[in-house]
């Protein structure tokens, strides 16, 4: 009995053994054919898996270069922001992300709405904001709401702001530059992108660099051979004398008549490149590179320094410019009263279109043509500045009996600002000074023009017209010897000439005895009583040059007049 | 030929020690690495801010305008220009 309990015991322990033996077999055969399932047949779907949750390819980007003045000021700076985003699919705390969008200025509700949206779609991607400082992303980033994330991102200032817009230009949200010299030398300023994939952890701290595509280069810094006072004083009085004169726009341009370098370049009305929502295109523009204008009488002083190159004229040459008026071809040119005898010093002095009329005729097209372009007209200025204008002058064939005369006294051709002030420098020694934009550049060889003989002789001619007795007296400057030249011309309308608008010029040069800077003023479209360039122009021309040269130290070489007088005033 | 065997072994396992040490210390890099780069944006951030703050303060306008008031300068007058 009881060795036959013994052996049925034994049966079922032995039978249910092996079952429970077989049952945990049967379970690790399942778990070694899954292992196997998961380590081959689904194992690339599966690591791409992992890898799209921790792995990110990652743009950084280069801070771009400084821009700065001659001596090292900033024109335009960038500074490090962060671009805040979200990813709509992380966002589980909703109360935060209302805290959040309160602290951006957002409605609450629609932020947290436009989010559950996109975390519908499946969108893993949104803006925040772009650029924020860094004072506002620290208090963004407080809050700590998962899924809000920062990306590092450069911002441009302007601390000049509107004093050096149009020069300067722009670059818009994404860094490339959109306008002037921040398009211009964009690829040199922007540095190079970097590109590499990483490895996050959950709160995207980066735990493993796996590859790099490129390194990150910074963009090279800009020196331009502005100079920021100059710059700003012109503006200043460039600005005031719009807004006196309800003038349409204006710009001046002043180079350093030695090298050509440009020390400064404003024009009107201008706009704040640090505040993107007041952009106007007209006042993006860079009227001293871009817009071309009549140069009206500035123009003489080369038909004259054409006249003495030729051999044929001396200063002390006399003209008979009587009755006052010439008939040329069907036009009839004339002076503002009949001046009579007047030698060629005179012609310059009262601005006589008759007697530049004689000149030029006396000449002929072809010395004439030759003259002016080697002066720079009719030619493009090769700053390199975006939009440059090239200049008009006409051919010699078709400068017949009305366009030779015409052109003579400043009508017929075309000019930008800066091409003035560049033909203007060849007074100066008698040769032409290409304009230059950037510090150090290798600036081309001077052109010659004329004589130094004859360019002396011309700067002592313009010197009469600041005098007491010309058109420009009101550019006189006090303490120094300046020469220049006024210039008015009609604008040219939908028929023709219009009667009533003008654009008012002076260019100049200062100190005659050792000349260093030359000043070109154009406002276009004075309205009011003033509207003639020495009434309009000269006076700004010598509000500028009178703080320039005192800025940059020179030295007066006008002997006072009434010194004597002032020591006595003085004792008193 | 045991003792190759054995050999072979230790160094599989010294191997991948130090392996593990590798990748801990290319880790603790790369914190360091970051760290620093977070460094280098805030004082970049200090900077422009400084360079800005600089330029603001110089401005010509401002300097004339201090100038004159604080200091009482003026432009000199004619006779008062000293010449060689």
């Amino acid at each position: 009995m009881k060795t036959e309990e013994t052996t049925q015991v034994h049966g079922i322990q032995r039978w249910r053994f092996a079952l429970v033996l077989l049952a945990f077999a049967a379970l690790m055969g399942v778990i070694f054919a899954r292992l196997i399932m998961l380590h081959t047949v689904e194992q690339s779907f599966l690591s791409w898996e992992g890898e799209k949750r921790s792995v990110r390819s990652e743009t950084q980007y280069a801070s771009r270069g400084m821009i700065t003045d001659r001596y090292g000021q900033p024109l335009a700076v960038s500074t490090p922001v962060t671009n805040l985003w979200v990813n709509p699919r992380q966002v589980s705390d909703f109360d935060g992300l209302a805290r959040v969008a309160r602290e951006l200025g957002y409605h609450p509700e629609k932020l947290v709405g436009d989010v559950t949206k996109a975390a519908r779609q499946g969108r893993a991607f949104m803006y925040l904001k772009r650029q924020a400082d860094p004072a506002l992303t620290e208090k963004v980033m407080a809050h700590k709401v998962k899924g809000v994330h920062g990306e590092d991102d450069f911002r441009r200032f302007y601390p000049a702001a509107e004093v050096t817009a149009q020069t300067v230009g722009i670059v818009n949200i994404d860094g490339q530059g959109q306008e002037g010299v921040e398009l211009a030398f964009d690829q040199y300023l922007h540095g190079k992108d970097g590109k590499r994939s990483i490895v996050q952890d959950a709160s995207a701290n980066v735990i493993k660099q796996l590859s790099v595509e490129s390194v990150v280069e910074a963009g090279k810094d800009l020196q331009l051979t502005i100079d920021l006072r100059l710059q700003y004083l012109a503006y200043r009085e460039l600005k005031a004398a719009v807004q006196t004169h309800n003038a349409k726009a204006g710009s001046a341009v002043m180079l350093d008549a030695k090298t050509g370098e440009i020390l400064a370049m404003v024009s009107q009305p201008s706009y704040n490149p640090n505040n993107r929502a007041s952009l106007k295109p007209a006042h993006m523009r860079n009227r001293v590179v871009t817009d071309l204008v009549e140069p009206g009488s500035t123009i003489k002083p080369f038909t004259v320094a054409a006249a003495l190159e030729s051999g044929k004229y001396t200063p002390d040459t006399v003209i008979d410019t009587s009755p006052g008026i010439i008939r040329v071809g069907w036009k009839n040119i004339s002076d503002h009263r009949d001046y009579g005898l007047l030698d060629v010093t005179g012609v310059i002095t009262k601005s006589s279109n008759v007697g530049t009329t004689l000149i030029s005729r006396e000449l002929g097209a072809q010395s004439m043509w030759e003259f002016l372009t080697s002066a720079g007209f009719g030619q493009s200025t090769m700053t390199g500045f975006p939009g440059e204008a090239v200049g008009q002058l006409p051919y010699p064939e078709e400068m017949k009996d009305v366009t030779l005369a015409t052109v003579s006294y400043g009508y017929g051709l075309a000019v930008s600002p800066l091409q003035l002030a560049e033909a203007y420098t060849s007074f100066v020694d008698g040769c032409r000074k290409p304009a230059i934009m950037l510090l150090n550049q290798e600036g081309q060889d001077c052109v010659p023009v004329m004589s130094s003989e004859s360019a002396r002789q011309v700067l002592d001619m313009m010197e009469t017209v600041v005098s007491a007795k010309g058109t420009g007296r009101r550019a006189a400057v006090e303490g120094y010897r300046v020469g220049g030249k006024t210039g008015t011309a009609h604008k040219v309308g939908r028929r023709g000439y219009e009667e009533d608008e003008y654009t008012a010029a002076f260019a100049g040069v200062a100190p005659l005895t050792d000349p260093e800077l030359v000043l070109v003023v154009v406002v276009d479209q004075p309205q009011g009583k003033e509207y003639y360039g020495g009434e309009v122009a000269a006076p700004v021309f010598s509000r500028i040059m009178q703080q320039a040269l005192r800025l940059r130290q020179v030295i007066p070489d006008k002997p006072a007049e009434n010194q004597i007088l002032h020591l006595a005033g003085r004792g008193q | 030929m045991k003792l190759l065997q054995a050999l072979l072994w230790l160094s599989v396992i010294a191997t991948a020690l130090v392996q593990v040490l590798a990748v801990q210390w290319h880790r603790d890099l790369m914190q360091e690495w970051q760290q620093t780069d977070q460094l280098r944006q805030t004082l970049r951030q200090e900077y422009s801010r400084l360079v800005l703050e600089k330029s603001t303060l110089t401005a010509h306008g401002r300097i004339d305008a201090e100038a004159r008031r604080r200091l009482n300068m003026k432009d000199p007058d004619h006779t008062q220009v000293f010449q060689e």
